[in-house]
């Protein structure tokens, strides 16, 4: 069986927390293609327009605090596409958010894979590319 | 003193004479309203909502004072409840006591200084039951912002932080000179993002807990300060800075206030621009006229999307993923006009740029 191929979108209204985040993914190796917004409402459009290839899967990780377009916003508006946009996009919750309305609520979100701690590492992430 | 200075007092009796006389005894020191059945009396309330103190007799065809008294408290809680009786009654009157449906009882007949004293001392326990309420509401809104603060904290303050540990370690770990220097621009504004938060925090404390101090206000003054800040060889660049400042009058209010209002109009002015402009442009206009300070910053920036121009002034608001803001500069600019008693409009055009317009009187 072929590899499987992964591609990457990182989320955050903070420049350096994108570029932190796409070194940090680049340095695994095992990136076909890493993009990063800093408003959620193109990555959305970007997420609209574009399937998942077959073979290929695409993780998606988003900050929580953010103008304009939060993270939650994002999740709502990604979960109300139709089932075929969706399909091979995994969504992860990244913030420096400790604050318990925001854990519980990333909870009530089925689409939402795991919460992750700000900052971003190289351990983190390894261990989130052995999940199934 | 004038009627309406004089503190309102109600009366309910079903006894006309008794009615007439206490109005024309406590006139000239209460503000007296009479009714001679509850129905009457409810109207008068309805009427007057800020009444001070009921003094209603218990003995009536329609209903006891007790009842009434039952009756008002669930649509009026705030005047003060006093009964008047004989002796007989004593036992319902303890039980409406007990109830908490009446301050105090007036026994039958009174004397003028039984009327006074209850009176004076129902109307010291009205105003320290409102100065409570008043307090109480002061007290919510100050746990409200405090909620959101905490929470704001944990991002706007935590989230820098984490950025720059987050690019410490990717740097460890870098030997290229190129991509450390990149990172090394980035974690210097995640620190300049950080300390703006923290200053503007000084500020809405400053805001928050400093009293007013009115003095003369040299807006010139004022304005050379900024300059300093954002003129030829300041924060601005290349951007135009065109100031005009017509202030032939004196001018009285709060000197930091105003530091606060224009710092933050113009660093959002000279800030939201938009990078492919040529001629980018920030314009300050200040003039004094009657007794009224007229503050237009205008700039030809990013301009504000219609949809949010109402929610900019919100704590912790932001409208744009451009640049770095704290969301809490527009929020000190409201604050800081609120208790200078002055008003701002915007007008904004995305992609064409934004005028706010403040107004200010002289205190």
């Amino acid at each position: 069986m072929a590899e499987e191929k992964l591609n990457f979108i990182i989320i955050d209204d903070s420049k350096l927390d994108c570029f932190i985040a796409e070194k940090i993914i680049r340095n695994t190796g095992k990136a076909t293609d890493i993009r990063s917004f800093t408003a959620a409402q193109e990555a959305l459009a970007y997420v609209t327009d574009n399937r998942v290839a077959e073979g290929t899967r695409t993780i998606v990780i988003v900050d929580i605090q953010m103008p304009v377009m939060n993270g939650f916003d994002f999740v709502e508006a990604f979960e109300k596409l139709p089932d075929e946009s969706r399909k091979g996009y995994t969504l992860y919750m990244l913030s420096s958010s400790i604050n318990e309305n925001d854990l519980n609520r990333v909870q009530s979100y089925p689409s939402i894979r795991q919460f992750l701690n700000k900052p971003l590492t190289s351990n983190m992430l390894s261990t989130l590319l052995e999940m199934p | 003193m004038s009627k309406e200075d004089k503190i309102k007092v109600l009366y309910v009796d079903d006894e006309i004479n008794n009615l007439h006389g206490f109005k024309a005894t406590y006139r000239m020191d209460y503000n007296v309203f009479i009714a001679n059945n509850t129905d009457e009396a409810l109207n008068i309330l309805r009427e007057h909502p800020d009444m001070r103190v009921i003094l209603s007799d218990q003995r009536m065809p329609d209903k006891t004072g007790v009842q009434f008294f039952e009756d008002v408290r669930k649509e009026f809680p705030s005047p003060v409840r006093m009964l008047i009786t004989g002796y007989t009654d004593v036992e319902s009157v303890i039980e409406s006591i007990n109830r908490g449906n009446i301050f105090r009882y007036i026994k039958k007949p009174w004397t003028d200084f039984d009327i006074k004293s209850a009176i004076d001392e129902g109307n010291k326990f009205y105003l320290s039951n409102t100065t409570l309420a008043i307090r109480n509401e002061e007290l919510q809104k100050a746990y409200n912002e405090l909620d959101k603060f905490a929470y704001s904290v944990t991002h706007d303050m935590r989230g820098p932080l984490l950025s720059i540990l987050g690019a410490i370690d990717l740097a460890r770990e870098n030997e290229n000179m190129d991509e450390i220097k990149e990172m090394l621009g980035m974690m210097d504004k995640s620190i300049i993002k950080l300390d703006n938060f923290i200053q503007s925090i000084h500020d809405y404390y400053n805001l928050n807990r400093g009293e007013l101090q009115i003095v003369d206000v040299d807006f010139q003054k004022i304005v050379n300060d900024l300059k300093d800040i954002y003129g030829v060889g300041g924060l601005a660049g290349n951007v135009q800075f065109d100031v005009q400042i017509n202030q032939s009058e004196p001018f009285r209010s709060d000197d930091m206030s105003l530091r606060i209002i224009l710092n933050n109009l113009l660093s959002n002015a000279f800030k939201y621009q938009r990078r492919d402009e040529e001629h980018k442009k920030v314009s300050l206009s200040i003039e004094v006229n009657k007794g009224i300070a007229t503050i237009l910053v205008a700039d030809n920036g990013i301009g504000i999307d219609e949809a949010h121009v109402n929610d900019i002034f919100n704590m912790f608001y932001r409208a744009t993923t451009e640049e770095v803001g704290s969301g809490f500069g527009l929020y000190n600019v409201k604050d800081a006009l609120n208790k200078l008693n002055g008003d701002i409009k915007v007008s904004s055009t995305l992609k064409e740029g934004s005028t706010f317009t403040v107004t200010i009187p002289t205190k």
